[in-house]
């Protein structure tokens, strides 16, 4: 019978319990799908790195490693597996504009692949091309076309033998400075040593890779000693693939460990008092309950079982809805799709989201059953006299005069509140919530069109880089220089103490490349020291006035240089002029010329190894600000369905406790709509004040989130005047539409029936 | 002068197959500046009849002329205004804001009838200017009853209606609220209409008007009333 009294009591109380199911849903939900997609990433990475032998390491040496070299390393004691490995952009001959990554390794268990269709590799043969299979699909080519790559003067002829997926490209970018892949225009393909020695005519072989735990000190003095020469060393932190998606990792923990709390938290909160209401309203049935005769045991139970029940279907609700949320971000053809080009996307359930569901379940039974056991004290007698609120007392405030003047509503609204602490303290956590969330995900964006505006629009001021190829003569860089009459750039792989990082000599003198402040303005470059861009002054504790050593790969030489500025940068790296590099004796060869000419008017030339244009880089960001995009109005929903949902559940209670006041008010002779006015008065006053916190809050919680991510980006936070105005228009709204959908219930008030029986 | 003026009024309740008829084609006038009680058993449809003078429901059939202006017709708003400028009511259970001081309670008025009286004023009447700053539930049920009182009169109404206005009290206490009642309705000249199943009260009254079945049963008037001390509980 008492279990029948369950489902009518639910059904009494409709509002509040689909309000409860659907926060927990949203907490759960929320907090489960961010978790889940940095986890999956991690996991399908790990395996599918594991299944095409990624390297830890990469021995890079200009004059190229030899087979004797290959053994040595491979005879270095902790290393598993090594391979001699050429990488190189290659055009398609067939399709004009396009090129490939085109790779070789000795041995396919190291910087390996996977085949998705047709042949399995073969190590001996003479025509076969292995394609990444995006880039075939969206090119229209299939298995059995035939296909010619150019490298300089070698041409590379063969026969689409199968389709795959590589992790050395998994996150398949030219270089750093495109943010997104574009697999239509920029693809990968691998050919056997065999058919690269024949089509060459030598055996050229710029890196070793090695699969190996060792640590990177130790092996680098390991294979130095083997080698008898210093080496570049690269980690596979070092790599773009792995580091871009390490960094899409930890942005999804940082992401997971800000938003989804905040979530869960709210829902608790409202859980609590949501359930003590329910209970206070119960209280004369409790104790009718306890005078029959019934035990507190099984009072108690009836009314947790209400709190578990809730807790249980928003658990469930809220896994589908997180299975949902991380399938949306993390499937092939999804806005992970777009970045990552991986085999698997299964999506794992991390085992703290087990303990997260058994928790918020034990958590919601508990606040259930302490509200019942509140109400449960004492003797049948007193269970059994109605809930009664704390009594009024004088508010400080009102011992001024100000507040005597104020409106019979405004004083009716403030005692109101304070009466109703509790109350009044969710709906304020409720608009605060929903104000961070927009403020921060609003403000995010403009971060990032901040952040783009200044590398893009302002720093990139060319519209064409031309890359020079290695082998080129000073004389032939000189006479592409003076062709294309532009800015020039050259970098050094330097070791600044553990860490890899490129030295970049600028010359500019035509301004076709800024460097951005740590404000929103730019550097001029001096000659008198170095830029450090912020991740590398951060992270060796440098500042102005400072002094510093690096040493370039591959020798012994080192130099001291001072910090002249810092700068913002996409990558990290160090600023100088050529001026600067050659009072220190750095030397170094020009690798770039950054033009006005556009990149089609640039004839080939066997000096020039590439050219990439300012639309190519702009191209790429459009897809980045597009995922940002999405996100951003995923968060503003919930954030919109968090506000709604708080503040329709305690406008609904605030209604039902002051129901017999507004009848009251309505026999003395007030109309509805002034009723419904001084209701919605108190929501806007509430709105008010969430806004008013809600701002710098969000700010506080963008800057701890750029913080987090800066690690990646050197982003400066940017909130627009549009985005607080959009912020305030968004949750004041909100808070008003749900006041009028609560104070349209003052028409159905039943003066009548509220004025009988007593308080 | 008639004040009030009732023709043929029915309200019927459905629910759901059920009709009760708790008034069933009533008629009745009353005069200006009376104190009238109107007598039933529980279910009789008194109350019925005292929220159809308030206001606060409307006939199903029939006419209610308040100043000899149809109030059976009006619209939600038009309704609001009545009971704003018309009628006073005080209830068994005072009905105050719990969260609005004794004064503040009375004030509430201001804000909708024109000719409000100054609260101040009518709280110091009816005995409670030291507790103008208390909140209803530091007060003892005379005293919120009092302030009930007070916050009726100050609208300045033409009527005041009264639901079992001592149906909470104790027989002392009640005594002194229906003193005060009358006192009060004399000195302003109020018509002043009480319903109540207690018999005693009705003694005090100039008019008595028995209710049974929701049919007025009989209405009488009484030459010399009986003051409220004479009276025994």
């Amino acid at each position: 019978m008492l279990f029948r009294k369950l489902w009518r009591t639910m059904g009494l109380y409709k509002a509040q319990f689909i309000s409860m199911v659907i926060m927990i849903a949203l907490g759960i939900g929320v907090f489960i799908g961010f978790h889940m997609e940095w986890v999956s990433i991690e996991k399908n990475m790990g395996s599918f790195f594991a299944d095409t032998g990624y390297a830890d390491f990469r021995l890079v040496q200009e004059s190229g490693f030899s087979e004797e070299d290959l053994q040595k390393i491979l005879d270095i004691e902790g290393v598993e597996k090594a391979v001699r490995y050429l990488a190189v952009t290659a055009d398609v001959a067939e399709r004009s504009g396009d090129s490939v990554a085109l790779t070789v390794t000795t041995d396919i268990l190291v910087s390996g692949f996977v085949v998705t269709e047709g042949e399995a590799y073969d190590a001996g043969s003479r025509d076969g091309i292995w394609l990444s299979d995006k880039y075939a699909a969206a090119n229209d080519i299939h298995v059995g076309d035939t296909l010619s790559f150019l490298y300089k003067s070698i041409e590379v002829k063969g026969e689409v033998k199968g389709l795959i997926k590589a992790g050395e490209y998994m996150i398949c970018v030219r270089d750093e400075s495109q943010l997104m892949p574009d697999l239509s225009t920029y693809g990968f393909a691998f050919i056997s040593p065999v058919l690269y020695e024949e089509a060459a005519g030598f055996a050229f072989y710029p890196q070793i890779n090695v699969v190996s735990d060792m640590e990177k000190k130790d092996f680098t003095a390991a294979a130095e000693e083997a080698l008898a020469v210093t080496v570049m060393v690269l980690t596979k932190d070092e790599t773009i693939s792995y580091a871009e998606a390490e960094g899409e990792v930890s942005e999804g923990k940082t992401m997971g460990s800000v938003l989804p709390v905040l979530f869960l938290l709210i829902a608790v909160l409202t859980m609590v008092t949501t359930m003590h209401r329910l209970t206070a309203k119960e209280k004369t049935q409790i104790g009718t309950l306890k005078a029959l005769g019934f035990k507190d045991r099984r009072i108690l139970c009836h009314y947790t079982a209400y709190a578990l029940m809730i807790g249980i279907l928003g658990s469930a609700i809220g896994v589908a809805l997180g299975y949902g949320i991380a399938y949306y971000i993390m499937n092939p053809d999804g806005m992970m799709g777009t970045y990552m080009d991986m085999p698997e996307w299964k999506l794992y359930l991390p085992w703290f989201c087990y303990v997260i569901l058994v928790a918020a379940i034990g958590l919601l039974t508990l606040i259930g059953f302490s509200s019942v056991r509140q109400m449960l004290k004492g003797t049948a007698a007193d269970a059994l006299r109605p809930y009664t609120p704390k009594k009024m007392k004088p508010m400080l405030i009102e011992r001024t005069k100000l507040f005597h003047r104020l409106s019979f509503g405004t004083r009716w609204n403030m005692r109101d509140s304070m009466r109703h602490k509790s109350r009044t303290a969710m709906s304020l956590i409720g608009i605060v919530g929903c104000m961070i969330l927009i403020v921060a995900s609003l403000g995010m964006g403009d971060t990032m069109d901040a952040f783009l505006a200044l590398y893009y629009d302002g720093a990139t001021n060319y519209a064409s880089r031309i890359y020079l190829a290695e082998e080129a003569t000073e004389a032939q860089r000189n006479e592409v220089l003076s062709a294309y009459d532009g800015d020039w750039g050259a970098s050094v792989g330097v070791q600044l103490e553990e860490k890899t990082i490129s030295l970049d000599i600028y010359s500019v003198e035509h301004d076709k490349v800024r460097f951005p402040d740590k404000d929103s303005g730019y550097v001029h470059i001096g000659d008198d020291g170095a830029y450090l861009c912020m991740r590398l002054a951060e992270e060796f504790g440098l500042s102005v006035g400072d002094s510093f050593t690096i040493s370039p790969y591959g020798s012994d030489e080192k130099y001291t240089l001072k910090v002249s500025g810092v700068i913002r940068s996409v990558s990290e790296s160090i600023v100088i002029t050529p001026k600067y590099a050659d009072m220190l004796h750095i030397s170094y060869a020009i690798d770039s010329v950054y033009t006005d000419v556009e990149k089609n008017e640039i004839d080939a030339d066997s000096a020039i190894k590439n050219v990439s244009s300012k639309q190519m880089i702009i191209d790429s960001f459009d897809t980045f600000t597009d995922l940002m995009d999405t996100m951003i109005v995923i968060l503003i929903a919930g954030a919109l369905l968090l506000g709604v949902v708080v503040l329709y559940n305690l406008g609904v209670m605030s209604y039902t406790e002051r129901y017999r006041e507004m009848a009251t008010l309505k026999v003395v002779g007030f109309k509805d709509r002034k009723i419904g006015s001084l209701l919605i008065g108190q929501n806007l006053w509430l709105s008010l004040i969430g806004v008013v916190i809600g701002i710098p809050a969000g700010m506080g919680v963008l800057a701890y989130l750029l913080k987090e991510l800066a690690g990646e980006y050197e982003m400066k936070m940017a909130v627009s005047a549009a985005t607080i105005a959009g912020s305030i228009v968004l949750t004041v709204g909100m808070s008003l539409l749900v006041s009028l959908m609560v104070s349209r219930k003052n028409k159905k008030i039943d003066m009548v029936e509220a004025l009988k029986g007593a308080e | 002068m008639e004040i009030v003026k009732l023709e043929e009024v029915s309200r019927v309740y459905t629910s759901g197959d059920h009709e009760l008829k708790a008034l069933d084609k009533v008629s009745l006038t009353l005069e200006e500046g009376k104190f009238v009680v109107i007598l039933g058993p529980s279910g009789a449809g008194k109350s019925t009849l005292l929220n159809m003078l308030g206001g606060l429901d409307s006939p199903t059939s029939g006419k209610i002329y308040v100043q000899g202006k149809d109030i059976s017709t009006l619209s939600n708003n038009e309704l609001a205004e009545y009971r704003a400028s018309t009628v006073g009511f005080v209830f068994q259970f005072y009905n105050l804001v719990p969260t609005l001081t004794v004064h503040e309670n009375v004030a509430l008025v201001k804000e909708i009838a024109p000719d409000a009286l100054s609260a101040t004023k009518m709280i110091e009447e009816v005995g409670l200017a030291d507790h103008l700053k208390n909140f209803p539930s530091e007060l003892s049920g005379g005293e919120q009853q009092r302030v009930s009182i007070a916050r009726a009169l100050a609208k300045n109404p033409k009527i005041l209606l009264c639901d079992e206005p001592t149906g909470a009290l104790d027989s002392m206490t009640g005594v002194l609220v229906l003193k005060l009642l009358l006192k009060m309705a004399r000195d302003y000249g109020k018509t002043i209409i009480i319903v109540t199943h207690n018999q005693n009260i009705a003694k005090m009254a100039d008019v008595v008007i028995r209710v049974k079945n929701g049919k007025i049963v009989s209405k009488e008037e009484q030459a010399n009333p009986v003051s409220a001390d004479d009276i025994e509980w």
